[in-house]
């Protein structure tokens, strides 16, 4: 990489709520460009970091740095407009509104000057191969479209960094492989960096160069995910055994 | 939406642009033709009246509880504001009405404000009910401080008859056109809330607050601002209000019953729709028109009342998103 400053500093990052420690003292770094996956088994603290990380909720400790600048105490809608784009993990559409209408939300907050929201949101649906569907509402399409118009709005207008949260849960097997097949054209094509949260390994694996893993509320393994899936605390972590966490 | 529809798409509601576009039209000349017409009487045109004061005290609710989501149920707050600051500077200092309402406004916004940094950033019910406690706050002021308001019986303004700079008529005529000025304007303004992108973000906000926010929307300023126009508008309608009933008492003004009625034209005729609180208020008044005749002509004093009310019940019970609404989904369904 070049001398230029991380997509994502996650820098001692802890978080309570009353007693319970959810995280503690997390750190890795996110270099622009780069497909992450965050990993680990429920109740490990995920949902939380990313929580965070997107905005949603402030940390107890620690820092959070975009390209660079410190933005911790960034509120949500903020972090969105620089750029800092996110999935939920149970589909969150504005259910009211036609699926144009749900990426237009986005696109007119964030298209940079001198662009055209208008574009913006007729490229995405076509990108997305959302056009067919445009004029409809979400409740009346498929959960793996309804994962895309949620994927076209947090990338409509200005997206550096996507954070998507189980965006591959409930999906089937051919759904799957193909919204990880347009992440990662999203990736190659506009150097958009992701994060992608999931608790089942082996579906990160195919996808992600790097693999974080999260356990009792602390990072356990960072690397690739062959080096990960030997790891002995992720296999203790995953399956109790020492045995590959692939399966 | 004033978006592009790519060529060859198919949109799920075909409308008739024909029809469609004149029937807002019709409607208004009816209206303004009708104090012209031989069999229109005076109590005919008081009616009429009544039915365009509530549509516009029903679109200014409709901005922030229909388009936006948050369930004012103290908005006759600033429909008392609009009156009470109205009547007062004219009784008090000869300020006419065309200066005062805009005083009212004013008074309206500020308290709006406040209202609104206070309970806005709060979910669910608790902004519901905090907009409740205002209203009893300002229902006990306004009875608290009577050389001023006239305390429990009200404030009524000093007649002078027909007089343009007092805004006052014997006649209900140019009521009827004031009225209808408010309904148009406040369509007009809804219609242009509907296809902004503020209104894009109101509508984002009420489908679901964090994921307005994660689409990079200010939640907050989008609440406290549709909440400030809703306001503002009910307190401009207040002070139609005030010149045609030339009274105002604090029932009538914070009253449980009058924040009630204030809201069943959007809920009757359809939430968040520009013609909703139209359809609603005039369904509202000729259903109480009709009741109240009935129950005087058969001597059955009430039974209007729960009649109304019964009506008003088979309307949401069928139609929940209001007749707007109904209709809507039926033409989607042929």
């Amino acid at each position: 990489m070049t001398g230029a400053p991380p997509a994502l500093e996650v820098i001692g990052i802890g978080r309570r709520f009353g007693g319970l420690v959810a995280l503690r003292d997390v750190s890795f770094t996110v270099q622009p460009g780069e497909v992450i996956g965050l990993i680990g088994p429920n109740g490990a603290g995920k949902s939380t970091l990313f929580e965070i990380i997107s905005g949603n909720r402030a940390p107890s400790y620690g820092t959070i740095r975009y390209f660079g600048q410190d933005c911790t105490r960034t509120p949500m809608h903020q972090r969105r407009r620089d750029g800092l784009c996110r999935t939920f993990q149970k589909v969150r559409l504005f259910e009211t509104m036609t699926v144009r209408e749900n990426i237009a939300v986005a696109a007119r907050q964030t298209t940079q000057p001198g662009g055209d929201w208008r574009t913006d949101v007729a490229s995405v649906l076509e990108r997305l191969r959302l056009d067919t569907q445009a004029d409809r509402l979400p409740a009346e399409i498929t959960l793996a479209d309804r994962k895309k118009i949620e994927i076209g709005r947090a990338i409509a207008g200005h997206c550096r960094v996507l954070l998507l949260d189980e965006s591959l849960s409930g999906l089937t097997h051919p759904e799957a492989e193909d919204l990880i097949r347009e992440i990662l054209a999203l990736n190659q094509s506009s150097g958009i960096t992701v994060v992608v949260v999931e608790h089942v390994l082996s579906v990160l694996a195919a996808m992600v160069k790097r693999l974080v893993v999260l356990h009792n509320a602390t990072v356990i393994a960072d690397g690739t995910p062959a080096e990960v899936a030997h790891d002995r605390q992720v296999i203790q972590a995953y399956l109790g055994t020492r045995q590959s966490a692939l399966g | 939406m004033d978006m592009p529809i790519p060529a060859g798409r198919a949109i799920v509601v075909q409308p008739r642009p024909g029809f469609k576009s004149l029937l807002p039209v019709l409607a208004v000349a009816a209206v303004a033709i009708l104090p012209a017409l031989p069999f229109v009487n005076p109590y005919v045109q008081a009616v009429v009246v009544r039915a365009l004061i509530f549509i516009a005290l029903g679109q200014a609710w409709n901005i922030v509880a229909g388009i936006g989501g948050l369930l004012s149920l103290g908005h006759g707050v600033f429909l008392g504001l609009g009156c009470y600051v109205t009547g007062i500077l004219f009784n008090e200092i000869g300020l006419p009405p065309w200066f005062g309402v805009w005083a009212g406004v004013l008074v309206a916004l500020l308290v709006a404000l406040v209202m609104g940094s206070m309970t806005l950033r709060m979910r669910g019910v608790f902004f519901a009910l905090a907009t409740v406690a205002v209203s009893l706050a300002c229902d006990q002021l306004a009875r608290h401080f009577v050389d001023l308001t006239g305390g429990d019986s009200g404030l009524a303004l000093r007649f002078l008859g027909d007089s343009l700079w007092a805004a006052q008529s014997r006649s209900p005529t140019p009521f009827v056109y004031a009225g209808l000025g408010f309904v148009v304007a406040y369509y007009g303004i809804t219609r242009i809330i509907l296809t902004s992108r503020f209104g894009l973000e109101m509508r984002a906000v009420r489908d679901d607050e964090t994921a307005a926010a994660a689409s990079g929307v200010r939640v907050f300023r989008t609440k406290l601002l549709g909440f400030l126009v809703s306001a503002a508008m009910t307190a401009l309608a207040g002070g139609l209000y005030m010149q045609f009933y030339q009274a105002i008492d604090p029932e009538s003004a914070f009253g449980l019953g009058q924040a009630i009625q204030l809201q069943l034209p959007a809920l009757i005729g359809g939430l968040g729709t520009a013609a909703g609180p139209i359809v609603g208020g005039a369904l509202m008044i000729v259903l109480s028109e009709v009741t109240n005749w009935g129950s005087t002509k058969l001597n059955l004093v009430g039974v209007d009342v729960l009649v109304y009310g019964l009506v008003l019940l088979m309307v949401v019970l069928w139609a929940p998103k209001g007749l707007v609404g109904m209709l809507s989904r039926r033409r989607v369904r042929r």
